[in-house]
């Protein structure tokens, strides 16, 4: 009797505390959805200041949990760690999501999709990348992984009379809905071979075995392949151009960044830190993965001529260097530096697709490479942010995307993987080629009379993301230290079993 | 009463029925068709998870069971929104039509 009472008793509050970003959006989203029925639609503005205000009070929720998760520990019964690492990425999801709902009023006004639940859905899908990358359960990484992409899924669908826009969800729907059910008969193979759920658990009853039980294998084979869709990893990548050039811009900016940094803290939670006995199976696939991904995003890259499908080969080539890091394990550089490049891609991603975001006029998005021909000339400072976040994602000092490289490739040397160093190498040369384009294209001066896409007014929101953006792949360029110690620091306390650092 | 016969037989099941939806989902065109694909492999992951459970004796197998149940609930209720709209839009639902974004 005692016992059961004991079971069923309220989650004590440091359980609670832990979950405070995630309950403070959680709460938001029902206010939103109700303070939309009562907000004229002239003043729907007003409900991108409250997810703000929301979004704020959630990043200082993580902030303070930076400090007090100190001592890493998982909460509810051991479902969801409450460490530094998932306190890192929730920190880029949160600033991902403010800068996204940032640029949103004045872009779906211009699209003529202002739409209250925008920001609901918004938050719902923030809640679900932040579940993720907490996540230290079998279970709770499947609910969040399900929450941000069903609310992705509509999102990707928001322009409801374009027809691109419902091909796109409906593409994305699909594949989506193939990929979780893989990524669950793995977990569900998981489970039988070691009889847990939680990733503390299972890895202990790994740690007695061989990890040769055929079971196991195909499992964490499955999960890999559905983990592979959701960062939209080569060859498991179709649907990824065709969703982000047909969902409105402000969502792509969104879902192509904080999508990936949540997948792949759980990523990396669960292969390197919870598979960590058992790496010599599966490091060689991940590397695999990492090589195709790499030499297809860019080659891909180098044939398009709209600037979302280049940026979605472009984060293809992306996915494929950031899991250079997780193909090194156990060697804990690789997930520093995994840790890094997610940081520098969400700056610099962000600010690329922020900049067509703000630049989309009332008609089509601004998509074909045609569009910014001549931009520096009207635009001069929008370009130049523009090619400062192309230099970075093709990797030139001294912005994010070099130190990125830097710290990847130097911890496959670490590990004795000099071949995945050399592919990163090679294939980044080749995406200077079709960053480079894009970028003349902007400094070419358009011929006398020559028509230009009519770029939208930036307004101070739109300038002030762009800034941000600039800044953060600016200071992740120069003052390397202050996120290399924070994502050290993140990777010491990562639940489940923290590794040293050597 | 399960024994201990009935646990390969039910995992065997199990798989055959998540390789039929998947073979489904690669090969069918209709998405309405395709999304019952989906069902099947969700089920055929049910399936599993309950054998599973009971094989070992642990209750995890259900309450990740369930789970899947509600999930998949809420996932049919936007997709069958969706494949609405769609099909409003074109009157035709095939998923090779849906090629308005190319290479």
């Amino acid at each position: 009797m005692l016992l059961a009472t004991q079971n069923l008793q309220f989650p004590p509050t440091r359980d609670l505390i832990g979950l405070l970003p995630e309950l403070i959006l959680s709460g938001a989203f029902v206010i939103l959805l109700m303070l939309d029925l009562v907000t004229p639609p002239s003043r729907r503005s007003l409900l991108a200041a409250v997810s703000l205000v929301a979004l704020a009070a959630a990043m200082g929720a993580v902030v303070w949990g930076w400090f007090d998760a100190d001592h890493a520990r998982t909460i509810y019964a051991g479902s969801f760690a409450y460490d530094r690492f998932g306190r890192f990425v929730d920190g880029i999801v949160i600033a991902s999501a403010a800068l996204t709902v940032a640029i949103s009023p004045d872009y779906l006004n211009r699209r003529g999709l202002h739409f209250g639940e925008y920001y609901a859905l918004i938050l719902a899908a923030t809640v679900g990348m932040m579940l993720l990358a907490g996540a230290a359960s079998l279970i709770v990484i499947f609910l969040g992984i399900e929450l941000l992409s069903i609310s992705l899924y509509i999102l990707s669908g928001f322009a409801h009379t374009e027809t691109r826009s419902q091909e796109a969800a409906l593409k994305y729907l699909l594949l989506g809905g193939f990929a979780s059910g893989i990524l669950l008969y793995g977990m569900a193979l998981i489970y039988g071979a070691t009889g847990h759920t939680q990733l503390t658990l299972i890895k202990q009853s790994l740690a007695g075995s061989s990890g040769t039980d055929p079971l196991f294998l195909v499992g964490v084979g499955l999960l890999f392949v559905g983990f592979a869709f959701k960062v939209s990893a080569a060859p498991f990548h179709w649907w990824t151009p065709d969703v982000y050039q047909g969902a409105p811009t402000s969502v792509t900016t969104f879902m192509s960044v904080a999508t990936k940094v949540a997948a792949f803290a759980s990523l990396i939670r669960v292969f390197t830190y919870t598979f960590a006995d058992s790496t010599d199976k599966w490091t060689g696939i991940v590397a695999f993965v990492a090589i195709i991904s790499m030499v297809v995003g860019n080659v891909a890259a180098l044939t398009q001529t709209s600037l979302k499908r280049m940026l979605a080969y472009s984060g293809i080539a992306q996915a494929g260097y950031i899991l250079i890091g997780v193909a090194v394990s156990p060697d804990p550089l690789g997930t520093v530096g995994s840790l890094y490049y997610l940081a520098a891609y969400a700056a610099t991603n962000l600010g690329a697709f922020a900049v067509i975001t703000v630049l989309a006029g009332r008609g089509e998005d601004l998509d074909s490479y045609d569009g910014i021909r001549g931009l520096a000339y009207r635009r001069p400072y929008t370009a130049a942010a523009m090619a400062f976040f192309l230099f970075s994602l093709g990797g030139f000092p001294p912005t994010a995307g070099f130190f990125a490289k830097f710290l990847v490739f130097s911890a496959a040397i670490h590990a004795h993987a000099v071949y995945l160093a050399l592919w990163g190498i090679g294939t980044s040369v080749i995406s200077i080629f079709y960053y480079l384009r894009v970028g003349l294209l902007m400094y070419t001066r358009p011929k006398e009379g020559e028509e230009t896409y009519p770029w939208a007014r930036t307004s101070l929101a739109g300038g002030g993301v762009l800034a941000a953006s600039a800044a953060g792949t600016l200071v992740l360029g120069i003052l390397v230290f202050l996120i290399y110690t924070a994502a050290v620091s993140a990777q010491h306390g990562v639940l489940p079993v923290p590794q040293q650092l050597a | 009463m399960l024994t201990i016969d009935a646990f390969p037989i039910l995992l065997a099941i199990s798989a055959a029925m998540f390789t039929i939806g998947a073979a489904g989902v690669l090969v069918r065109r209709n998405p309405l068709v395709v999304f019952m694909c989906i069902e099947l492999m969700l089920n055929a992951v049910n399936l599993a998870l309950i054998s599973f459970g009971r094989f070992l004796n642990s209750q995890d197998g259900q309450i990740f069971a369930f789970m899947v149940i509600v999930v998949a609930a809420a996932e049919v209720v936007v997709g069958l929104a969706l494949i609405t709209q769609v099909f409003r839009a074109r009157h035709d639902l095939d998923v090779d039509e849906l090629s308005e974004m190319s290479e």
